[in-house]
């Protein structure tokens, strides 16, 4: 669906975009994660053809993005960071006008809008002005007019940002029904609680290079970064301490009768409790540090995300 | 495409209250404002330096001490030419007027017979003439006359009295030199005559000059701020929204460009239309040269107006910007002072302006009454700016299209 080859982008010298190489499947939604200046926005001005890139491809549906510009634009819906709307135009008109733009015969156009507002969850209010709605809404209408044209993929820059929570779980239930229609979505944020929740595939992106990118799973193994579970114990002998790490095959720490345990927590929990049950140990606390798409960027990087 | 960008900026125009006051009812008091200022400057008789043409018939002894006469007076400057040059240099509005001293000049002054005079004028620069006359009359004509008057009684003298004394002649011709009281305009023919075509009912210039000149400056702002939009929809993001859809960059321009022109068109028929109810105007006297020349001013404007959004980067750096650049060429092209009012090399410096194009229009249609056919160069030069500026602005957009984003 979208294949990226060696991309590059530089500014004044600086490389924004460097020598980038990704492949999106069809049906996916496709975290792009990344402190600002990471480079996210360029790959998306790129690829939704506002800015050239300095050198590489970009093949969208298998049309090279350099060559067919205008029919790239026929595919990709772009979701702005802004709420690129007009604040004196009704919710219909904005949908309508930029409807027009892609050339949408008028008869499905409107057909589409009202669909699409009733998707939304907005047709009762179809006809106020947009200054007269709510951040969220606003958020919502700014998604549907990227989607008018009907494009097999959406680009949607950090949609919730500014947005309130209730609002925010709105535009994620939105973006999944989106994705369960088939429309294949890249999303770039920098809030990992957004990817973790909503896509299947993750890049982290840092400094204009994709550092790694795969499942969450995936992405856990590439850094080598474990869950943590901490054990107290009432009292653990160093004996009992030797079997549990004899018992295991990962990495067990100890210090005062509590044990630190690195190791995927999903997987292993039972069977560690199991354990501790048969051994006779009396568990007096419990606590779990599960790694997070944050942990991984420390990892990989050395900096927090919102550094 | 451009249909589609044009209609939604008409649209978010007219939506917006403030703009709509701003574009039709502001300049609707200042038209009003200046017409009843300029209708007090036409009345106004302060000197000033005025080119005058002359034309000598006569190529006498005497039309040449004319000339150096002429030349010695404050506020005149004398150039001489032929008869067409003058017809044709004071029709296209260079010089106010040709004072054309007539075949017999010479034998009218020593014969004291009236003497042949015929001042050709600029018909719309009516408050000049009227000044350049007055000190034609006043300072220069009195000179002639006077001579002519002392060769008359210098004539009775030899006539009644042949044994007067030679030294009792003059006494008597020196004393009726000094007498102020003697009507010299019985001894000069002096012709008035309008260079172009007659005007019918008489035109008031200075409604005129506060139309054009008050709509063309208004405009300016207008325009301004019409195409400031597009810096608006750069920082609401909904630029970007154009440019992700496949549109091109210049039907964005050409759009808003469309836009602007249109309501360009529509504010100057509401001020030539306010200006006819409210001060009669004869805008129907010329009515398509009109409507041609207010799409020429129009295109003009229009294409100015977004030339100035595409060189500036934020609205706050375009309302400096408008504000400095409008009220300039407004100054220099006319529309604040009347053009005949400033000194010549100020008036040399307007052709820069566009707002001299357009008043000059305005005047040609109005006052000197001219054809379609000889607005033409004018009209020409109107649309050439809006073409121009229109290709300088598509330019800059493109080269600024990555700062927008």
């Amino acid at each position: 669906m979208i294949k990226i080859n060696n991309l590059t982008k530089s500014f004044n010298g600086f490389k924004a975009v460097n020598n980038i190489n990704l492949s999106i499947k069809k049906g996916e939604i496709f975290g792009l994660l990344g402190p600002n200046g990471a480079g996210k926005s360029t790959l998306i001005n790129i690829i939704s053809t506002l800015i050239k890139s300095n050198s590489g491809t970009v093949f969208l549906n298998g049309i090279d993005l350099n060559s067919n510009p205008n029919d790239c634009k026929q595919i990709i819906g772009v979701v702005p960071q802004e709420i690129s709307l007009y604040d004196n135009f009704s919710a219909y008109d904005n949908l309508l006008f930029f409807g027009k733009l892609y050339k949408v015969d008028s008869t499905i156009l409107k057909t589409r809008i009202n669909k699409l507002l009733a998707l939304i969850g907005l047709e009762n209010r179809k006809n106020d002005l947009i200054k007269t709605y709510s951040g969220g809404m606003k958020r919502r209408i700014n998604i549907a007019a990227a989607l008018l044209h009907n494009p097999d993929i959406l680009l949607m820059d950090e949609p919730t940002v500014g947005v309130d929570p209730q609002s925010r779980n709105q535009i994620f239930g939105l973006i999944e029904t989106l994705n369960k229609k088939g429309l294949t979505i890249v999303y770039t944020t920098h809030y990992m609680e957004e990817v973790e929740r909503l896509c299947n595939t993750i890049a982290i992106m840092d400094k204009g290079k994709i550092i790694t990118h795969g499942n969450l799973e995936e992405l856990k193994n590439q850094s080598k970064t474990k869950d943590l579970l901490k054990l107290k114990f009432n009292v653990i002998s160093n004996e009992q301490i030797n079997n549990f790490k004899n018992n295991f095959d990962f990495e067990i720490t100890n210090t005062n009768n509590e044990l630190s345990l690195f190791c995927n927590i999903e997987k292993n929990l039972n069977a560690i409790l199991n354990y501790s049950v048969k051994e006779s140990l009396i568990i007096k606390n419990i606590q779990q540090n599960k790694t997070t798409l944050e942990t991984i960027f420390l990892k990989l990087t050395g900096r927090k995300l919102r550094d | 495409m451009i249909k589609t960008i044009a209609l939604k900026d008409l649209k978010l125009f007219f939506l917006d209250k403030k703009s709509v006051i701003i574009t039709f009812i502001l300049p609707i008091l200042l038209i009003s404002l200046f017409a009843f200022a300029f209708g007090g400057i036409a009345s106004s008789n302060k000197s000033r330096v005025i080119d005058l043409l002359l034309v000598d018939n006569d190529n006498s002894s005497e039309s040449k001490n004319l000339k150096k006469a002429l030349d010695s007076i404050k506020g005149i400057k004398i150039i001489t030419t032929s008869i067409e040059k003058a017809n044709k240099t004071v029709k296209k509005g260079n010089y106010v007027a040709v004072l054309v001293l007539k075949n017999g000049f010479q034998k009218a002054v020593l014969n004291s017979k009236p003497i042949p005079l015929e001042l050709k004028y600029d018909q719309s620069r009516e408050i000049e003439v009227g000044m350049l006359q007055a000190v034609l009359m006043e300072k220069l004509m009195a000179k002639v006359s006077k001579k002519a008057i002392s060769k008359n009684i210098e004539k009775f003298l030899d006539a009644e009295f042949a044994n007067i004394t030679p030294n009792m002649k003059n006494k008597i011709l020196k004393s009726t030199s000094k007498n102020n009281g003697t009507n010299t305009n019985n001894f000069i023919d002096f012709k008035m005559t309008p260079i172009l075509k007659e005007a019918g009912k008489k035109t008031n210039f200075g409604l005129i000059q506060a139309v054009a000149g008050t709509s063309i400056m208004m405009l300016l702002f207008s325009i301004a701020e019409i195409g400031g939009g597009l810096l608006d929809e750069k920082e609401s993001g909904t630029l970007k929204r154009l440019l992700y859809s496949p549109l091109k960059p210049k039907e964005i321009l050409f759009g808003k460009m469309s836009a602007a022109v249109i309501i360009a068109i529509l504010q100057l028929l509401v001020m030539f239309l306010f200006s006819w109810l409210a001060f009669g105007l004869p805008i129907f006297k010329n009515l398509f040269s009109l409507i041609i020349l207010i799409l020429a001013v129009a295109f003009a404007i229009a294409s100015f107006g977004i030339f100035l959004v595409s060189i500036a980067k934020t609205r706050k750096q375009l309302s400096g910007l408008s504000s400095m650049v409008i009220l300039t060429m407004s100054a220099i092209g006319g529309s604040m002072i009347p053009l005949f009012a400033m000194p010549p090399i100020m008036q040399k410096i307007a052709v820069v302006s566009v707002n001299y194009w357009g008043i000059q229009g305005f005047y040609d249609i109005f006052a000197r009454n001219l054809t379609l056919i000889e607005l033409l160069p004018r009209i020409g030069v109107l649309f050439s700016i809006g073409l121009i500026m229109s290709f300088i602005s598509i330019k800059l957009f493109k080269k600024n299209l990555l700062n927008l984003i």
